[in-house]
């Protein structure tokens, strides 16, 4: 559906993308994971046909945009970063304009509008102006604006950035619904949880390289241990927290210790401890290891630093 | 610290981080001083100022050898740049005739001429006869060129008026009888005053005695040497009621001289125009705040690119040259409009006339339009942000507003600034405004105003396209 091959850019002398090569599979919710900086937006772009490679090629459907623009162009939908609409129009004027550029006829746009508007639930807005929905609001007419020529390619890039909890839910529930209705979704993201939750394949990106690419399991099963526990911190714990180096890796920030040990240290061995400390079992939890595990494996620094 | 100084250093330090800020609250001031003083002439030594080289051009239909003088008198005023010849058709220069001279007023090649007619000096009436031919679309230049005419020909004009009384004298008392009363005229002079009683007579009889000693006190003329001392002391009495540059006609002389000069003046364009200053005014303040207003509209790209919106619209089937296409149709919409709305003020305000004008105002307010409108697509494409794209544009709109005209005439300015106003939007805009609703020129006849403003629509459009690929605006 979509394939990154052998790609590199720069600017400058940086190099946001270093010989990247990424196939999407049609009907995939793939997402991009890394840090501020890692190159994902640069991919996006690249995707989306807003910059030119410096080498290699960026195909859709198997066609290069040196080639077939204008197709490509309407095979994806791109969602950018920032909410990209007129905000003293109405929702439906931005719907108009959005729509009109992708060519699409008075009859089909309008009746697109009503579809889009329902799926966002802004119906009951559609003539208010941007600037007075609220913030998930505006998040939802924002990827209800790419949707309008039914692309079937939808490059979401980290559209969640500065959203509540809720609305975030909501384009959640909104872009898993898409997917199921056959939009290959490619979303880009520095929110661990965000990807875990909603990609069925994930690739992790930093400075500009494709770091690992698979699916959470297959992701998690490349770290060198199992489990995750983590407990408070407290005096009580430091003792334990000590001793625990010699069986893996100790990781404490925000107040929370995260224990990961190595493969072939049993539990038991971890309770033996914690029970000489007099630390009660209900202090403990278990956790499966996480994506921001393995990226701090891979790279030795947390996602979010 | 206390916290307002805090803040206030706070605000200190955003304020001079950005470069456009500074910009504007010092360079755009000075750089404008510096315009304006060059547009007024303020850098001149003291006597030097005000503006030079009005095109005033001089027919000379006189064989008066005082005509001569008149000329010369003209050519030593910096205010004008006297015209008294054109090109002849092989290619030789020949003396203006009145046609020549009604036909480039009515062309806008000047807007004044002095006729001196046959009948400069009569033999059978005291004083002269002088005509003007004008175009006075500019108020406040026609206010300046009378004044300062007037002031050159009170200069010049005792000694022609004694030749005048000379004639009007042996004409009614017998040129015997006239010539007695020279001599004793001269004899007086000389036993009371000095000097040599021939040479006083000589002088007397050539009509210009006088004048040498009005001339002392303006500077305009050269100091008698034949006169004497004495007889300078005697004029100096005269003297001190001859107009000066301050006060042109203010003074008692300067009364009695407008009595006794007839001064025929004949407009030649624009005699139906209700409101004179009006047509001009409107024109260019309209093309003043199109410039503003375009830029803005051409600058607001950064707010779309910073918004993502510039983004969304290019992962569409868009081409950066759509957009820009899409902003140059807008902004000569609007600056159509702008126009149209601005003459209609202009019409209930002031009177302005449209009706008879409104098919060349259309084309012009197009062109004008779109002109201004590649401008500020201009300003973008070279500008790193919005705030760098709207300082410079107030530098350079202010700048072209006042040197192109949109404040006071070109024709009042410095040679030199009067060239570079042939650079601008608003000289071309304004002069075509102008010439349709002071001259009632037609379509054909501001072609050539059309075609240049045409062209820099183009031309600019182009580098800036240009400019907006190599900066990847749309990247």
């Amino acid at each position: 559906m979509l394939s990154v091959r052998s790609v590199t850019k720069k600017y400058g002398d940086l190099v946001a993308l270093n010989d990247v090569t990424l196939d999407i599979k049609p009907g995939e919710f793939f997402g991009l994971l890394g840090p501020n900086g890692a190159g994902k937006s640069t991919l996006m772009s690249l995707a989306a046909g807003l910059k030119t490679p410096d080498s290699g090629e960026v195909l859709i459907g198997g066609k290069s945009y040196a080639t077939s623009s204008d197709e490509n162009r309407r095979q994806v939908g791109f969602v950018p970063q920032t909410v990209a609409l007129y905000e003293d129009l109405s929702a439906e004027q931005n719907l108009k304009i959005f729509g009109q550029l992708y060519g699409l006829g008075s009859a089909e746009l309008k009746a697109r509008i009503e579809e889009v508007l329902g799926a966002a639930r802004l119906l009951d807005r559609r003539n208010d102006k941007v600037k007075t929905f609220s913030g998930g609001m505006q998040r939802r007419l924002n990827i209800a604006a790419t949707l309008l020529h039914r692309p079937k390619i939808l490059l979401c890039d980290e559209p969640t950035v500065g959203v509540d909890p809720q609305s975030r839910n909501a384009i959640f529930d909104h872009l898993q619904e898409l997917n199921r209705g056959g939009v290959t979704i490619i979303y880009s993201t520095h929110y661990m949880e965000e990807a875990e939750r909603l990609c069925s394949r994930i690739g992790i990106i930093d400075h500009g390289k494709i770091l690992a690419l698979g699916t959470l399991d297959v992701l998690v099963a490349q770290l060198p241990f199992e489990e995750e526990i983590s407990f408070a911190q407290n005096p009580q714990t430091d003792r334990l927290r000590a001793e625990l180096a010699s069986l893996g890796q100790v990781q404490s920030a925000d107040g929370i210790t995260r224990f990961r040990p190595k493969v072939g240290v049993p539990l038991s061995q971890f309770y033996q401890l914690a029970e000489a400390q007099r630390i009660a079992p209900r202090a403990f939890t278990h956790n499966r290891p996480t994506l921001e595990a393995l990226f701090l494996h891979l790279t030795g620094r947390n996602l979010r630093d | 610290m206390h916290p307002s100084l805090v803040l206030a250093k706070k605000s200190l330090l955003l304020f001079f981080g950005k470069r456009p800020a500074v910009l504007i609250t010092f360079i755009v001031p000075i750089a404008l001083i510096y315009l304006f003083g060059q547009v007024f002439g303020l850098n001149k030594k003291a006597g030097d100022s005000g503006p030079t080289g009005i095109s005033l051009a001089v027919v000379n239909q006189s064989s008066d050898p005082g005509a001569q003088k008149i000329i010369d008198a003209l050519r030593a005023e910096k205010t004008f740049s006297v015209i008294t010849e054109r090109k002849g058709p092989n290619g030789t220069n020949v003396p203006l005739t009145e046609e020549d001279a009604r036909s480039a007023i009515r062309n806008n090649a000047y807007h004044f001429a002095l006729v001196i007619p046959p009948d400069l000096i009569s033999d059978t009436q005291f004083g002269l006869h002088l005509r003007l031919l004008s175009d006075p679309r500019n108020e406040i230049e026609s206010q300046m060129v009378n004044g300062i005419l007037q002031k050159t020909l009170f200069s010049s004009v005792p000694n022609l008026l004694m030749h005048s009384l000379n004639k009007r004298a042996e004409q009614e008392i017998g040129s015997q009888k006239f010539e007695n009363f020279r001599h004793k005229l001269a004899g007086n002079i000389a036993q009371n005053f000095g000097g040599d009683p021939q040479g006083i007579y000589d002088r007397l009889s050539a009509g210009d005695f006088w004048h040498d000693h009005f001339g002392e006190s303006t500077g305009a003329a050269k100091k008698s040497a034949s006169a004497g001392e004495a007889a300078n002391k005697g004029a100096g009495a005269a003297a001190a009621n001859t107009p000066t540059e301050d006060e042109p006609v203010k003074n008692g002389a300067g009364d009695v001289l407008s009595k006794l000069i007839r001064f025929d003046q004949e407009q030649l364009v624009g005699k139906d125009v209700s409101n004179p200053m009006a047509a001009r005014l409107v024109g260019g303040y309209a093309v003043m705040f199109l410039l503003f207003a375009l830029n803005g509209a051409a600058s607001s790209l950064f707010d779309e690119r910073r918004s993502g919106i510039l983004q969304r619209i290019l992962s569409a089937p868009v081409r950066p040259a759509d957009i820009l296409w899409g902003r140059f149709l807008f902004g000569v919409l609007v600056g159509l409009i702008q126009l149209m709305v601005m003459f209609f003020a202009g019409k209930v305000i002031y009177g302005l006339d449209l009706a008879p004008h409104i098919v060349p105002l259309i084309v012009l307010s197009i062109a004008a339009a779109a002109a201004c409108t590649a401008f500020g697509m201009l300003l973008a494409a070279v500008s790193k942000s919005q705030e760098a794209a709207n300082g410079l544009s107030t530098l350079l709109v202010l700048a072209m507003s006042a040197i192109g005209g949109a404040w006071f005439p070109v024709s009042m300015m410095p040679a030199a600034i009067q060239k570079v106003a042939h650079f601008t939007i608003v000289y071309w805009a304004v002069e075509g405004f102008t010439n349709i609703l002071w001259a009632g020129q037609t379509v054909r006849q501001i072609l050539p105003n059309i075609l240049v403003l045409v062209g820099i629509a183009v031309g600019v459009m182009f580098i800036a396209t240009a400019s907006f690929k190599r900066n990847k605006m749309f990247e």
